[in-house]
């Protein structure tokens, strides 16, 4: 890869790119993210789909909010449950509405910390996402 | 807490340049390429099912820790660790560290550190940067990624270090306690591309090295039946992109950097074979790079149907068949 050809203008994702430079010496070039530069509002697009799709879902009480961040999240169910130190058994009755409602101060909690929000925030099913208002056309 | 005078320096990859950093604080000269390169970095492994990964999923360098152990290992320095049961325990050492100005670096799940933006979190639990200071109730870092240092609130390191999961962090500290003043390079760079050659042409594992790459061809196809719907397979192709160039890897996935290894290698034990092998890998480079593209583009486009799959399996064999014969040609270079 060329110097030239590997530079893009994304002041918002910065990075490290190994190139070819015009001596013919090998060697690092701080660049920007090609697919945060041209792509990063088909990313929000779908992100933003998938929030609505896994609202419905839980409106139609098909799926509980921790489902719904545990998606979000990209969290397996061992993960969340090495995460949580709640058992595997467990997390799966959690993902359900009837048992969600049920849930303890203290778990409730457990999966907020995990999932790096408030209690309010997995009761309500509000991403941080939405709180920082941090895309790049926003900034 | 007065912050360590630190020389902050952007680097590739979190590992490579975290240690890289630390040895340049040190007094040692030495760049992240060699680094990478000495400590065989570069590698292939794809990922069908893992219990860990929602997604099927490749990486394309050595296990996590392993630069730092084969640093140690083939330049003769000694790194300091720390692992914790006890959280606070991991926040005390960390606190006394710096409070004697030792500059040190932490394992953390990147997804909870406060400077990184919404877009690029993702729960990893293997990223590294240096601990240069705390100002109030924030630790100063320097995080390879970033351009400058950046601050990161206490609790959400407390999270970062001490999250569970796959490769849990427990805490994990360390520095360099002992560094050479000098060091004899030429035996460390031939055990380094020894050890990758063998990695990734003779490691008898079936997902692993060229291996891996074949495997990850094959399989590609079959990545339709996984998602969700098709908004969630162009989500998972477009990290095809993401995990060769984004993710830390110096571009291609880490096959820029290492023939920079090569180039830089090739005068240092006076081969110029590496140096004809270096500007090989990087055209084998700009292949990776297409197929970064190729997946951004039809991902963008949901341009996702069979025949847009097996394309994209074709290039990804293509690689293979490259890489295979690359690494034998570089394996008997320095024979």
């Amino acid at each position: 890869m060329k110097e030239k050809e590997g530079f893009v203008d994304c002041p918002e994702q910065q990075m490290i790119l190994y190139v070819e430079k015009e001596d013919g010496q090998f060697g690092p070039m701080q660049t920007g993210s090609f697919i945060t530069k041209n792509y990063i509002d088909d990313y929000f697009d779908k992100r933003n789909n998938l929030v609505t799709s896994l609202r419905d879902q839980i409106n139609r009480d098909e799926i509980s909010p921790v489902k719904f961040f545990m998606i979000l999240e990209d969290l397996t169910l061992k993960e969340l449950s090495a995460r949580t130190r709640i058992p595997m058994r467990n997390i799966k009755k959690h993902l359900l509405p009837p048992h969600f409602v049920k849930l303890s101060e203290e778990l409730l909690q457990r999966y907020a910390t995990v999932f790096n929000i408030t209690a309010e925030q997995l009761k309500k099913a509000i991403p941080t996402t939405e709180l920082l208002n941090d895309e790049p056309a926003k900034l | 807490m007065t912050p360590i005078h630190y020389n902050h320096k952007m680097g590739a990859h979190c590992e490579s340049g975290t240690v890289t950093s630390l040895l340049n604080h040190a007094g040692l000269t030495i760049s992240e390429p060699m680094v990478f390169g000495i400590a065989s970095g570069i590698f292939f492994g794809y990922f069908h099912k893992h219990k860990s990964f929602t997604f099927p999923t490749f990486i394309v360098r050595s296990r996590p820790g392993d630069i730092r152990k084969n640093i140690q290992k083939r330049l003769g320095v000694k790194f300091q660790t720390f692992s914790f049961k006890k959280e606070q325990d991991g926040i005390e050492k960390l606190n006394e560290l710096l409070s004697q100005g030792i500059p040190v670096a932490s394992q953390v799940d990147f997804y909870y550190m406060d400077y990184v933006p919404s877009w690029e979190r993702a729960h990893i639990n293997v990223h590294f940067m240096v601990v240069i200071g705390k100002e109030g109730s924030a630790y100063i870092v320097s995080d390879s990624y970033f351009p400058k240092p950046e601050r990161v609130n206490e609790e959400s390191l407390r999270r970062g270090r001490f999250a569970g999961g796959n490769m849990s962090p427990k805490g994990f500290l360390f520095y360099p306690k002992y560094v050479p003043s000098e060091v004899d390079l030429r035996k460390p760079i031939l055990k380094g591309i020894d050890k990758a050659c063998f990695n990734m042409l003779k490691l008898p594992v079936p997902f692993i090295g060229i291996k891996g790459i074949r495997l990850f061809a094959k399989r590609v196809v079959d990545w339709p039946k996984f998602a969700r719907d098709s908004e969630h397979l162009s989500h998972e192709v477009m990290k095809i992109n993401i995990l060769l160039e984004d993710q830390g890897t110096g571009g291609a996935g880490f096959r820029f950097m290492y023939a920079t290894f090569l180039q830089q290698a090739s005068e240092i034990v006076n081969n110029p074979e590496l140096k004809e092998l270096s500007t090989e890998l990087m055209t084998i480079g700009d292949g990776w790079r297409e197929i970064s593209l190729f997946a951004a583009r039809i991902g963008k486009n949901r341009d996702l149907g069979a025949g847009k799959m097996k394309e994209l399996s074709d290039l990804i064999m293509d690689r293979a068949e490259v890489e295979e014969k690359f690494f034998k040609k570089l394996k008997k270079s320095i024979k």
